[in-house]
């Protein structure tokens, strides 16, 4: 009866009704697992954009060491990246590459908007080369405001950012 | 043979594909790569070795000069030390200078040694972070750790006296924003004397390491010639052998009543350019203390500006030595309360022409030891 109903026609269908359902009976159970798995190992694309990245560094150094909240600073490639630190103001020259790494990234990614320039411009808010925000070109998780936002208000951020992880569905 | 298929999907400009020759291959580096900096260099490789690098800089392009033009003097500040944040006193020294120039206001003689201070120790702590992050494009993750963790203790000094981590806004025209606290000179002095002596051990697990060694020296060769030619400035005309520092050759504020040595290597490689900002901290620890000793132990810190000053109608042009190299500023005025035009005229700049010089010839593993090498900051060139 199963080879009438699967053809090579429809196999694709089958197999993903199947994996839809495995999907369920696992998610439930598992959702909580991975987002804490997910939650500790995030690893954020080596990307700096303007110089917020002076005190993203900074949060990597020994008195502020990042990588006890389990964020890792990344050298590694883009894809084993789920982390997009937004470091400062976004100019129209930088905006397509910035997009063009969110979206070489595998899924799920989250994005930190680091600065004020990052938010809405900032003290650039007037000027002819710069986005007043990230929000038309990526979507954000976390705004954390300062200019720049001190290491403390990073690593801050970066806490909400793993409890908004926690709380989420795990797709 | 049949033509180079060029992917079909439109890119952004910029980033298409180039046609391959059969020998030489294109190589886009960066804007996103994992060293530091939104720099973008296409190298042109032949196997191993580089025949052709093009530095594309503008990433950051932030068009702070034409912002100046709607700003009056003093609200040009903050933005204008945003280039450099970590070296934020040096970038805003010039455009300080000049508009004391343009305004026609005395500077209190304490108010220059606090200056000189103040501005001697962001120097430090820009370059702590520079070769941080030179150990980092090296793979050597110790030089990271110790020179990121030496750097907090001058910029708790820093904060101490400014009120900001990195951003300090601290000099105004007419003096700087806010005095020093009270046991400043103690303070400063014992934080200084124990920092120069965390970087002496910097020689011993960095400058005097084979490895190191190994793959910064010979390569990156600027020649004394090539160094003039191409107007370098600062710590890559030093490491070439010239003898060129404005605190000597042009000294502003007190800088010629305080005794200041400069370093000149001759080699003019990787390892010389690396060593030479090590060489102006262990400097600048020197300079800081002999101003505080001459420093005045009390006045006035600052000359009170009338609210929008107008500068006379004239141009000014002042520069200073920041940590990266000669930090010019030239200011126009048209007797309004805001610059008619301003022109920030930065090192970084002048020091990434001579990239693709350098690069030429060089393997394409020593292309992070040579960039960075330049003491340039990426921000800074884009303005």
């Amino acid at each position: 009866m199963l080879k009438e109903l699967v053809t090579p026609q429809n196999a694709n269908v089958f197999v993903g009704k199947l994996g839809d359902i495995l999907y369920k009976a696992v998610d439930q159970p598992l959702g909580m697992a991975i987002n804490w798995g997910r939650m500790w190992s995030l690893w954020p694309v080596h990307i700096e954009t303007a110089c917020c990245s002076v005190e993203f560094g900074a949060a990597s150094s020994p008195r502020y060491d990042v990588e006890r909240f389990g964020i890792i600073e990344a050298f590694g490639s883009l894809r084993q990246c789920d982390l997009v630190v937004v470091q400062g103001t976004i100019t129209r020259k930088m905006a397509p590459r910035l997009r063009l790494v969110y979206d070489q990234m595998p899924e799920p990614k989250y994005v930190i908007a680091m600065g004020a320039c990052a938010i809405t411009g900032g003290l650039y808010f007037d000027s002819y080369n710069v986005l007043p925000g990230i929000d038309g070109i990526l979507p954000v998780d976390v705004y954390v405001p300062g200019c720049p936002p001190r290491p403390e208000t990073l690593i801050q951020g970066c806490m909400l950012l793993q409890e908004k992880i926690k709380r989420m569905k795990a797709r | 043979m049949a033509e180079q298929v060029i992917p079909t999907k439109k890119m952004p400009p910029g980033l298409q594909v180039e046609n391959v020759d059969d020998r030489i291959m294109t190589l886009n580096v960066g804007p996103q790569h994992p060293g530091s900096g939104h720099m973008r260099i296409i190298v042109k490789i032949d196997g191993d070795y580089i025949v052709d690098a093009d530095p594309d800089p503008g990433y950051v392009h932030r068009g702070e000069e034409k912002m100046a033009e709607s700003r009056n003097y003093i609200t040009n500040i903050p933005h204008l030390e945003r280039p450099v944040i970590h070296d934020s006193c040096n970038i805003l020294y010039p455009y300080v200078l000049g508009v004391e120039d343009l305004v026609g206001i005395e500077v209190p003689e304490r108010a220059k040694y606090v200056r000189v201070i103040a501005a001697e120790l962001n120097r430090c702590i820009y370059i702590q972070y520079w070769l941080a992050i030179y150990g980092i494009f090296l793979g050597h993750s110790t030089m990271f750790m110790w020179p990121a963790g030496d750097r907090e203790l001058l910029i708790d000094l820093m904060e101490k006296i400014t009120g900001a981590r990195v951003t300090h806004a601290y000099f105004i025209p007419g003096g700087v924003r806010n005095d020093v606290p009270a046991n400043f000179e103690d303070v400063c002095l014992r934080q200084v004397n124990y920092f120069e002596k965390r970087i002496k051990e910097y020689a011993d697990i960095f400058y005097d390491n084979p490895i190191l060694k190994a793959r910064t020296e010979d390569t990156g060769v600027l020649s004394r010639e090539d160094a003039i030619r191409l107007g370098t400035t600062g710590s890559v005309l030093r490491a070439s052998g010239v003898d060129y520092d404005l605190r000597i050759k042009e000294p502003y504020d007190v800088y010629d009543e305080l005794d200041v040595h400069t370093n000149v290597l001759k080699a003019g490689d990787s390892y010389a350019r690396s060593k030479i900002p090590w060489l102006d901290m262990l400097e600048s620890c020197n300079i800081i203390r002999q101003a505080l000793e001459k420093m005045p132990k009390s006045g006035s810190i600052r000359t009170k500006l009338k609210p929008n000053p107008k500068g006379r109608e004239d141009e000014v042009y002042r520069r200073v030595e920041s940590g990266r190299g000669s930090a010019g500023c030239h200011i126009i005025s048209r007797g309004k309360p805001e610059p008619y035009r301003l022109k920030l005229s930065v090192s970084s700049f002048r020091n990434l022409i001579a990239l693709p010089y350098l690069l030429k010839g060089e393997k394409l593993g020593n292309m992070p030891a040579v960039y960075w090498s330049l003491n340039y900051w990426p921000v800074e060139a884009d303005r």
